[in-house]
């Protein structure tokens, strides 16, 4: 297990503060930022490339703060891959071994393994200067687990991959976490997270801002930035009040949302999340729904249909099937329905 | 379109100006060597024995130094420590130095009044008109070459991949001879070359130290001060094509290490 206890560590003008965090072992741990959020200057630190002013770091209840970066069995692979660019691909990935001083044959045994293993075996003799992005990232990946890291980190794994090669890279990575293996792994994307990660941090300014299991995290953003990162986009400002002994949220256009089942806190931002809106061209019979009758203002493609944006005094973005649009025959400048349950509303901290 | 034509002439006459003073005064001097006079000093065992004398020592003053200037050009490529730039400016004063000044700094040194000097009698030998003298005066003037060349070469490694290799868990030495220095090794090799050949032109700074035995400059200039230019050119032309012929070579051997080091790690297994 991997415990970071109130770590701070100034680079400059970019300051990491008060990050405390826990990886289980046998965790994948994805930690989500934007770049200049400080997630790599975190996974610097725990490998030992670079050390805290304050806190402690411990892998296995030892204290490994100061501990030199050879001796931390913390294995990292960078975005760049810092492939050897002087060496063979075999050369790359006998080098820990050759360090440990492996003997000839257990070397070629071991490097031919690993090389199957990340299906690199028929460019063992390759020089790296001519690999794709792709292999470049499986040689940096053998290179790494062929030392048996009790602590993989990656850096943007995928971020330099077209779509089928993430796919292949991601399928690996699951495999390997199923072996056993910890893994923590910093992106900047939402998807790499959600498609991999069993628990997930987001690292915004140097802070952990929000921790937990996806669904913890997304479907409960503790704010806006968080929020963003799941991709919602309907978001509220509102002032909150008592109205029949239920409560409301009132925009600045007016737009009363009805808060059946929430008991709002001094919180007065409200999020939607686009699924949960319902486009209809009657008003919908339920009286318990929010329901507003907007017009529709842009139908764009989007990545599973079609992304329809609707103003109903403020702006409502909704997702919707393009089987969908036929049947309800949308188009821009038609009057329409949206209405979604109370329980799809999220309150939260506005600033 | 037009004014960078006329730009790009201007530019061209310039580089051919200066490319025509270097080449004028060495394309006059092969030409006015007469074949007869060149062939008699390429038979002369003297001038033999200077050609020699100057490229072995200066190789070998190249050779010894580089053991300590490859690992400080590291140091300064990679660490920081207090007065840094100080240290940088000590490193290019021998550039700077009138050499007859830096040959009459190092001889108080190396006299055997001087600190080495009586290393050097204790040793049983005089570091003052003896080839080691010689090598000492030649790595005075020509170390600023070297460490700067392999500083920069070192500077140029990423970073990243020393700390790949580390994480990897190599120890600090491993590290300086698999990474830092095959990666850097083009830019230590240039610098070696340029050492050497700085070392092997080296005049005022050797001859304050040892007028004897003569290395091919001070040979050069005491035929020149002795029988005048015709007697001093052909020896000069000799030593020119030789020390030539040997960077050539000492290139040459440079690359084809390089590209044997790639192929030897795929090889070795």
């Amino acid at each position: 297990m991997l415990r970071l206890i109130n770590i701070n560590r100034r680079l400059g003008d970019f300051v990491l503060s008060d990050i405390n965090l826990e990886v289980s072992d046998g965790q994948y741990y994805v930690l989500l930022g934007r770049s200049g959020s400080g997630k790599t200057q975190l996974l610097e630190l725990i490998a030992g490339l670079e050390h805290p002013d304050t806190g402690k770091i411990f892998l296995d209840d030892i204290e490994i703060t100061r501990q030199r970066i050879q001796d931390r069995k913390v294995g990292i692979v960078f975005q760049d891959f810092a492939v050897f660019p002087h060496m063979t691909v075999f050369g790359n990935i006998a080098y820990p071994l050759r360090a440990r001083k492996e003997n000839k044959k257990s070397i070629a045994d071991k490097v031919e393994k690993a090389a199957t293993a990340m299906n690199i075996r028929h460019i063992l003799e390759r020089s790296t200067e001519k690999l794709s992005g792709g292999e470049l990232q499986r040689v940096a990946l053998a290179r790494t687990l062929i030392t048996s890291p009790r602590l993989l980190l990656l850096d943007e794994p995928l971020s330099s991959l077209d779509t089928s090669l993430k796919d292949d890279l991601k399928r690996l990575l699951r495999n390997l976490n199923k072996e056993g293996q910890t893994i923590i792994h910093v992106t900047h994307d939402y998807g790499d997270a959600i498609s991999l990660a069993k628990r997930v941090g987001v690292i915004h300014n140097g802070k952990i801002i929000q921790e937990g299991s996806v669904n913890e995290v997304f479907n409960n953003p503790s704010n806006r930035f968080v929020a963003r990162y799941a991709g919602i986009r309907n978001f509220f400002k509102v002032d909150i009040s008592r109205e029949d002994g239920l409560f409301v949220g009132v925009t600045e256009h007016k737009v009363i949302f009805k808060l059946n089942g929430i008991t709002p806190t001094r919180n007065n931002l409200l999020l939607i999340k686009s699924d949960s809106i319902i486009i209809s061209n009657e008003m919908p019979a339920d009286i318990e729904l929010n329901a507003f009758k907007g017009k529709v203002t842009e139908i764009t493609p989007s990545e599973f249909g079609m992304e329809v944006i609707i103003d109903a005094g403020d702006l409502f973005y909704t997702n919707i099937l393009t089987s969908e649009m036929g049947k309800l025959r949308l188009i821009e400048g038609k009057e329409v329905w949206v209405s979604f349950p109370s329980k799809a509303i999220v309150v939260i901290n506005g600033n | 379109m037009r004014r960078n034509s006329i730009f790009t002439w201007i530019v061209m006459i310039l580089s051919s100006l200066v490319l025509l003073f270097i080449i004028a005064p060495l394309a006059g001097m092969f030409i006015h060597t007469g074949a007869t006079q060149f062939i008699e000093t390429v038979k002369d065992k003297e001038v033999h024995q200077s050609v020699w004398l100057t490229l072995w020592v200066s190789f070998t003053a190249t050779f010894i130094f580089s053991v300590g200037a490859i690992p400080f050009a590291w140091l300064l490529a990679r660490k920081k420590f207090p007065a840094k730039n100080f240290v940088q400016g000590i490193i290019d004063l021998p550039i700077v130095l009138p050499h007859t000044a830096a040959g009459i700094a190092l001889l108080g040194f190396i006299s055997r009044d001087g600190f080495l000097g009586k290393l050097a009698s204790f040793a049983g030998f005089d570091l003052v008109n003896h080839p080691s003298g010689i090598a000492l005066a030649m790595a005075f003037v020509s170390l600023p070459f070297l460490i700067n060349a392999a500083r920069d070469g070192f500077a140029a490694v990423p970073e990243r991949l020393e700390k790949a290799a580390l994480n990897l868990g190599a120890g600090y030495t491993k590290v300086f001879f698999t990474i830092s220095l095959p990666l850097a090794w083009r830019s230590i090799t240039t610098g070696f070359v340029m050492m050497f050949a700085r070392g092997m032109s080296e005049f005022g700074a050797v001859v304050i130290i040892a007028y004897h035995p003569m290395i091919a400059p001070v040979l050069i200039y005491e035929r020149f001060s002795s029988y005048g230019l015709n007697y001093a050119r052909p020896a000069s032309v000799f030593f020119i094509l030789v020390a030539l012929l040997f960077l050539i070579a000492l290139r040459l051997l440079s690359f084809k290490r390089k590209v044997k080091y790639i192929n030897n790690d795929a090889e070795t297994y």
